[in-house]
């Protein structure tokens, strides 16, 4: 009886690649003690000005440009501009690492990241001479505490975290965060969170009465149990699909930034967003030019276009966030400028919270999301 | 254990082989035929799981960080309740993927191959894997579309609901099969199918429709003849599509996350997110082993049962 | 005979119906697609008017258009390089003993057996130890790992069947080690070499894990495009892409498979 796929043939072949295999490991463990892995090195700046320097690549969140934008850029300064997206800062952080992060010279961190990035050595301090505008931001943002004086990010867009709901379906609006857990049997599997640890974490350690950047494990844990109880409710931990889902009627509630809230109300108005009673992150996106960045110049020229207040009432009008730019809020038509869930109150802003990098407690954040989200 | 090293798919070599060929010549031949591969394979493949075995064993590397080979912490994460709970749904997730598409594609190429109208054989048989040419992605995300709350399956299945409101009737709830564990059976299943298919449509091609109709001539009904002509027959055949299905159904990535939600942690997605998510890469890469060994475990115990049913 | 012969026309009835159930099953997604990608709603599910607007706005998509020519790229590359190297491979595996045979044919098994996951962080890993800028090219030669197995296996599998007098009958009749091999081994081996670049071809295309692990900044392959463009809000232009995509691979499998057919037609007369 003759087997087609003489399979016995790899059990022979396996022992001896092991051994070889085991053999060669070895070595290299002896061998190398101690190298770095994926070290990024800065580059020094290149002075000749080669048809290279007409090209930008940037790496942004998703919906921070459009096509408009880049070609009302590319009319004024004649620079070709090409965008790459990724839809959360630690996966950012990841590829900028692995690769050297060689090709982006304006990337879009989140305020708790930029500080991680300056701690790593990734980011290059801004000249402050080459930037025009900067005076035009909001008093708050002029010398914020992510990163003092702005020496190495430029804030771009900022908002808060909260929940979208659909006003229609649901009975009972939502006030708090504590509405997903008390309304588990509405709201079965129709909800979604945010796929990112601080963000989620934060709220729950909020509503329980903590800080968004809270050290102690004790109060880790009780967050936790409390994301655990919530579990078999939601849906999936999602930064993006959840706007297509909830526009389509899969969702009754999610888990959202401001600006994403501000743009699916536009095309259902019955989506609703409400910041929670017990307050929320206050979250700064911001642009940054790396170290290993190939245009500089084009890197300011980016910059200073999108300070420019024109620009920046156009871009929160059309792609929906919230601009730091004084100047420009003033051009903004009122059903913007007067949008709460864009431009909160004091009030309510006095109750948000930053999210701040916690260098390696983060890890035990890490930790207790793996497990969260494998379980 | 039989110690057969007979070399599988090897042609009958040559009775004399070209010995006259001068030494020099002969390591041309070596260098230029074996050489390519041979670099491409061990730069590519075997230095780098190389360096990931090395990186798994530093505990908590990110990148960045300083790799110095210093002890097992990875792999005792491994094995902590939560990850092996993520093993487990793994294994569950290929090993029921597997048991549906043998169940459901054993009748198909049982059919193409041997109850077919021969001129259509092919035909049949290219036209049931021509969707494989499509991209994977976009048929995953065609079964969200079907299986979504709102999608197309439950609107045909609530659609009646107005009739019987009308008449008093309890109205059909929607099925809840998306981010959840049927949509990722179902999407797994549907992807694979072809290729169990295909595997096995080769070993049921080759069966000798003789000893089916000895088998009835001989008194057996068709339970029996199945039974205990067909599958031994092609145990083999069976096998290896098994096999196949199994080994990438544990390495796959797409079904479970786009189909899954947040219940459906699989081994692969776990990695991804090391990787590309939380930095873990000394984590990372001691689950890159561990299904690494896991697969390999699989096909030796295959292994195992092959040899035991060929000596049989 | 007969009652044998009623039996299997019983069994060819239900099995029957069995399987066209189960193609069926094949054909549903790819007609939700169909059918939704000419439906005028953005996000419900029911019908809400014919359109061709998603399709014009495929064709329009700049994103897309170069996710494609550079998966294009990539996969035609890849596949080139590995026939070449792949045919070599099979045949000196086939050829030649010499210590480490058996290691060397199991590591070129190894891309098919070792999840793609594994595979995609390994080299991810070691691109980065060696600090090798992630590009287009990059994504090129870690497909060229897998496809090369395959094309080694498919090609050594056609090798088995192969009569090897005819090479002994080349050189005899005094054609030097290289002529044999190009005139009388290589079109034997041919359709072998052919079918596995196709279905190297078709794996290429459609990898997401390695290229989402390999790719550079400026280099999307289509599926990283498809993927992200799944998870951020889907337009139904994606639904125009598949069928489009289809339509294409369909059309190219006809070809493919009368070329096949016909040469078939003309070894036999």
């Amino acid at each position: 009886m003759t087997n087609d796929l003489r399979l016995s043939q790899f059990y022979p072949t396996r022992r001896r690649f092991l051994k070889t295999a085991a053999a060669a490991v070895s070595g290299l463990a002896l061998s190398s003690c101690g190298w770095t892995l994926a070290q990024v090195r800065p580059k020094p700046p290149s002075n000749k000005k080669t048809g290279a320097n007409k090209k930008l690549y940037i790496y942004t969140w998703s919906s921070y440009t459009d096509e408009d934008l880049l070609k009302s850029f590319t009319k004024e300064t004649g620079i070709e501009v090409i965008v790459a997206v990724y839809d959360s800062n630690e996966t950012m952080l990841a590829k900028i690492q692995i690769g050297g992060g060689a090709d982006y010279s304006i990337i879009y961190p989140s305020d708790y990241m930029v500080r991680q990035m300056r701690d790593k050595g990734l980011l290059l301090e801004l000249d402050q001479d080459r930037l025009i505008g900067l005076d035009n931001l909001l008093p708050q943002f002029q010398n914020p505490v992510y990163d003092p004086g702005n020496s190495y990010s430029v804030p771009l867009s900022w908002g808060t975290t909260g929940l979208i709901y659909n006003s229609k379906t649901l009975k009972q609006a939502p006030e708090d965060w504590d509405y997903l857990w008390e309304q588990q049997q509405v709201l079965s599997r129709r909800i979604t969170l945010l796929d990112d640890v601080r963000e989620v974490m934060g709220a729950t350690l909020r509503m329980l009465g903590y800080s968004y950047n809270s050290q102690d494990p004790a109060q880790l844990e009780q967050a936790y149990k409390k994301l655990v109880s919530l579990k078999p409710t939601i849906a999936s931990f999602s930064t993006d699909t959840w706007k297509e889902q909830i526009l389509a009627g899969d969702l009754l509630v999610s888990m959202g930034y401001s600006a994403d809230a501000v743009e699916v109300a536009k095309e259902n108005p019955s989506l609703q967003y409400v910041i929670p009673r017990s307050g929320t992150s206050l979250w700064t996106d911001t642009m940054i030019i790396p170290a290993s960045a190939p245009n500089r110049d084009a890197a300011y020229d980016w910059i200073n276009f999108m300070l420019q207040p024109a620009v920046a009432a156009q871009v929160c009008e059309r792609l929906n966030f919230a601009t730091p730019n004084q100047v420009a809020i003033k051009q903004l038509p009122p059903k913007v400028s007067e949008n709460l869930s864009l431009f909160p109150k004091e009030s309510v802003l006095e109750k948000c919270e930053r999210i701040i990098p916690l260098g390696k407690f983060n890890q035990v954040y890490d930790r207790y999301w793996t497990q969260l989200t494998s379980s | 254990m039989s110690t057969q090293i007979s070399s599988p798919p090897t042609p009958p070599t040559p009775k004399s082989e070209p010995q006259a060929s001068p030494t020099a010549g002969r390591w041309l031949g070596y260098l230029g035929l074996l050489g390519p591969a041979g670099i491409w394979l061990g730069l590519l493949l075997v230095l780098p799981t190389l360096v990931l075995f090395e990186l798994s064993l530093v505990p908590g590397l990110e990148p960045g960080g300083l790799v110095n080979p210093s002890g097992l912490e990875n792999y005792l994460r491994v094995f902590e309740p939560v990850n092996l709970l993520v093993m487990k749904r793994s294994l569950f997730f290929a090993g029921g993927t597997t048991v549906i598409c043998l169940l459901l594609g054993f009748p198909v190429a049982y059919w193409i191959a041997l109850l077919a109208p021969t001129k259509w054989r092919n035909l049949l048989l290219v036209g049931f894997v021509l969707p494989l040419w499509t991209s994977s992605l976009l048929r995953t995300y065609a079964w969200i579309t079907i299986l979504r709350y709102s999608g197309v399956l439950n609107t045909l299945l609530t659609s009646p609901n107005p009739w019987l409101s009308n008449l008093g009737l309890p109205t059909i709830p929607r099925l809840e099969l998306l981010n959840d564990w049927p949509a990722v059976l179902i999407g797994m299943s549907y992807g694979y199918l072809p290729y169990m298919v295909l595997i096995l449509y080769a070993s049921l091609e080759k069966l000798d429709r003789r000893l089916l109709e000895a088998a009835s001539d001989l008194g057996a009904n068709p339970i029996q003849t199945f039974c205990q002509v067909t599958v031994p027959q092609t145990m083999p055949g069976i096998a290896a599509a098994s096999l196949l299905v199994f080994i990438t159904g544990l390495g796959d990535f797409v079904d479970p996350e786009l189909l899954g939600g947040d219940s459906t942690m699989t081994i692969s997605r776990l990695i991804y997110n090391q990787f590309l998510k939380t930095n873990q890469w000394g984590f990372g890469s001691a689950l890159s082993m561990v299904l690494i060994m896991l697969v390999s475990i699989a096909i030796a115990l295959l292994l195992k049962f092959g040899d035991r049913s060929a000596a049989s | 005979m007969a009652k044998s012969q009623l039996r299997v026309q019983r069994g060819f009835l239900w099995q029957g119906l069995f399987t066209l159930l189960m193609f069926f099953f094949m054909y549903l997604p790819i007609l939700v697609l169909a059918l939704y990608s000419f439906n005028q709603s953005r996000y419900s599910a029911s019908w809400e008017g014919f359109t061709l607007a998603w399709y014009q706005k495929l064709f329009s998509d700049a994103r897309i258009l170069s996710a494609l020519q550079n998966s294009l790229t990539v996969a035609f590359c890849a596949v080139g390089v590995s026939a070449v190297v792949g045919t070599l491979m099979a045949v000196g595996l086939a050829r030649y003993r010499f210590p480490g045979r058996s290691l060397y044919r199991g590591i070129s098994y190894l891309p098919l057996i070792i999840p793609d996951i594994a595979i995609a962080v390994a080299t991810l890993i070691f691109l980065a130890v060696i600090q090798i800028r992630l590009s287009l090219w990059t994504i090129v030669a870690s497909h060229v790992v897998f496809c090369l197995a395959y094309v080694g296996l498919i090609v050594s599998t056609r090798l088995a069947d192969l009569n090897p007098h005819l090479e002994e009958a080349a050189l005899d009749l005094g054609a030097t080690p290289f002529q044999a091999f190009i005139k009388v081994l290589l079109p034997q081996l041919m359709p072998g070499i052919i079918s596995g670049c196709l279905l190297a071809f078709v794996l290429s295309l459609d990898d997401f894990l390695i290229a989402s692990f390999t790719a550079g900044s400026d280099a999307t392959t289509l599926p990283l495009e498809i993927y992200s463009r799944i998870r951020t809000g889907v337009k139904p232009d994606i639904n125009a892409l598949s069928v489009v995509l289809m339509l294409v691979s369909g059309l190219v499998f006809l070809i493919a498979e009368s070329i096949r057919y016909q040469s078939t037609e003309k070894r036999l007369k």
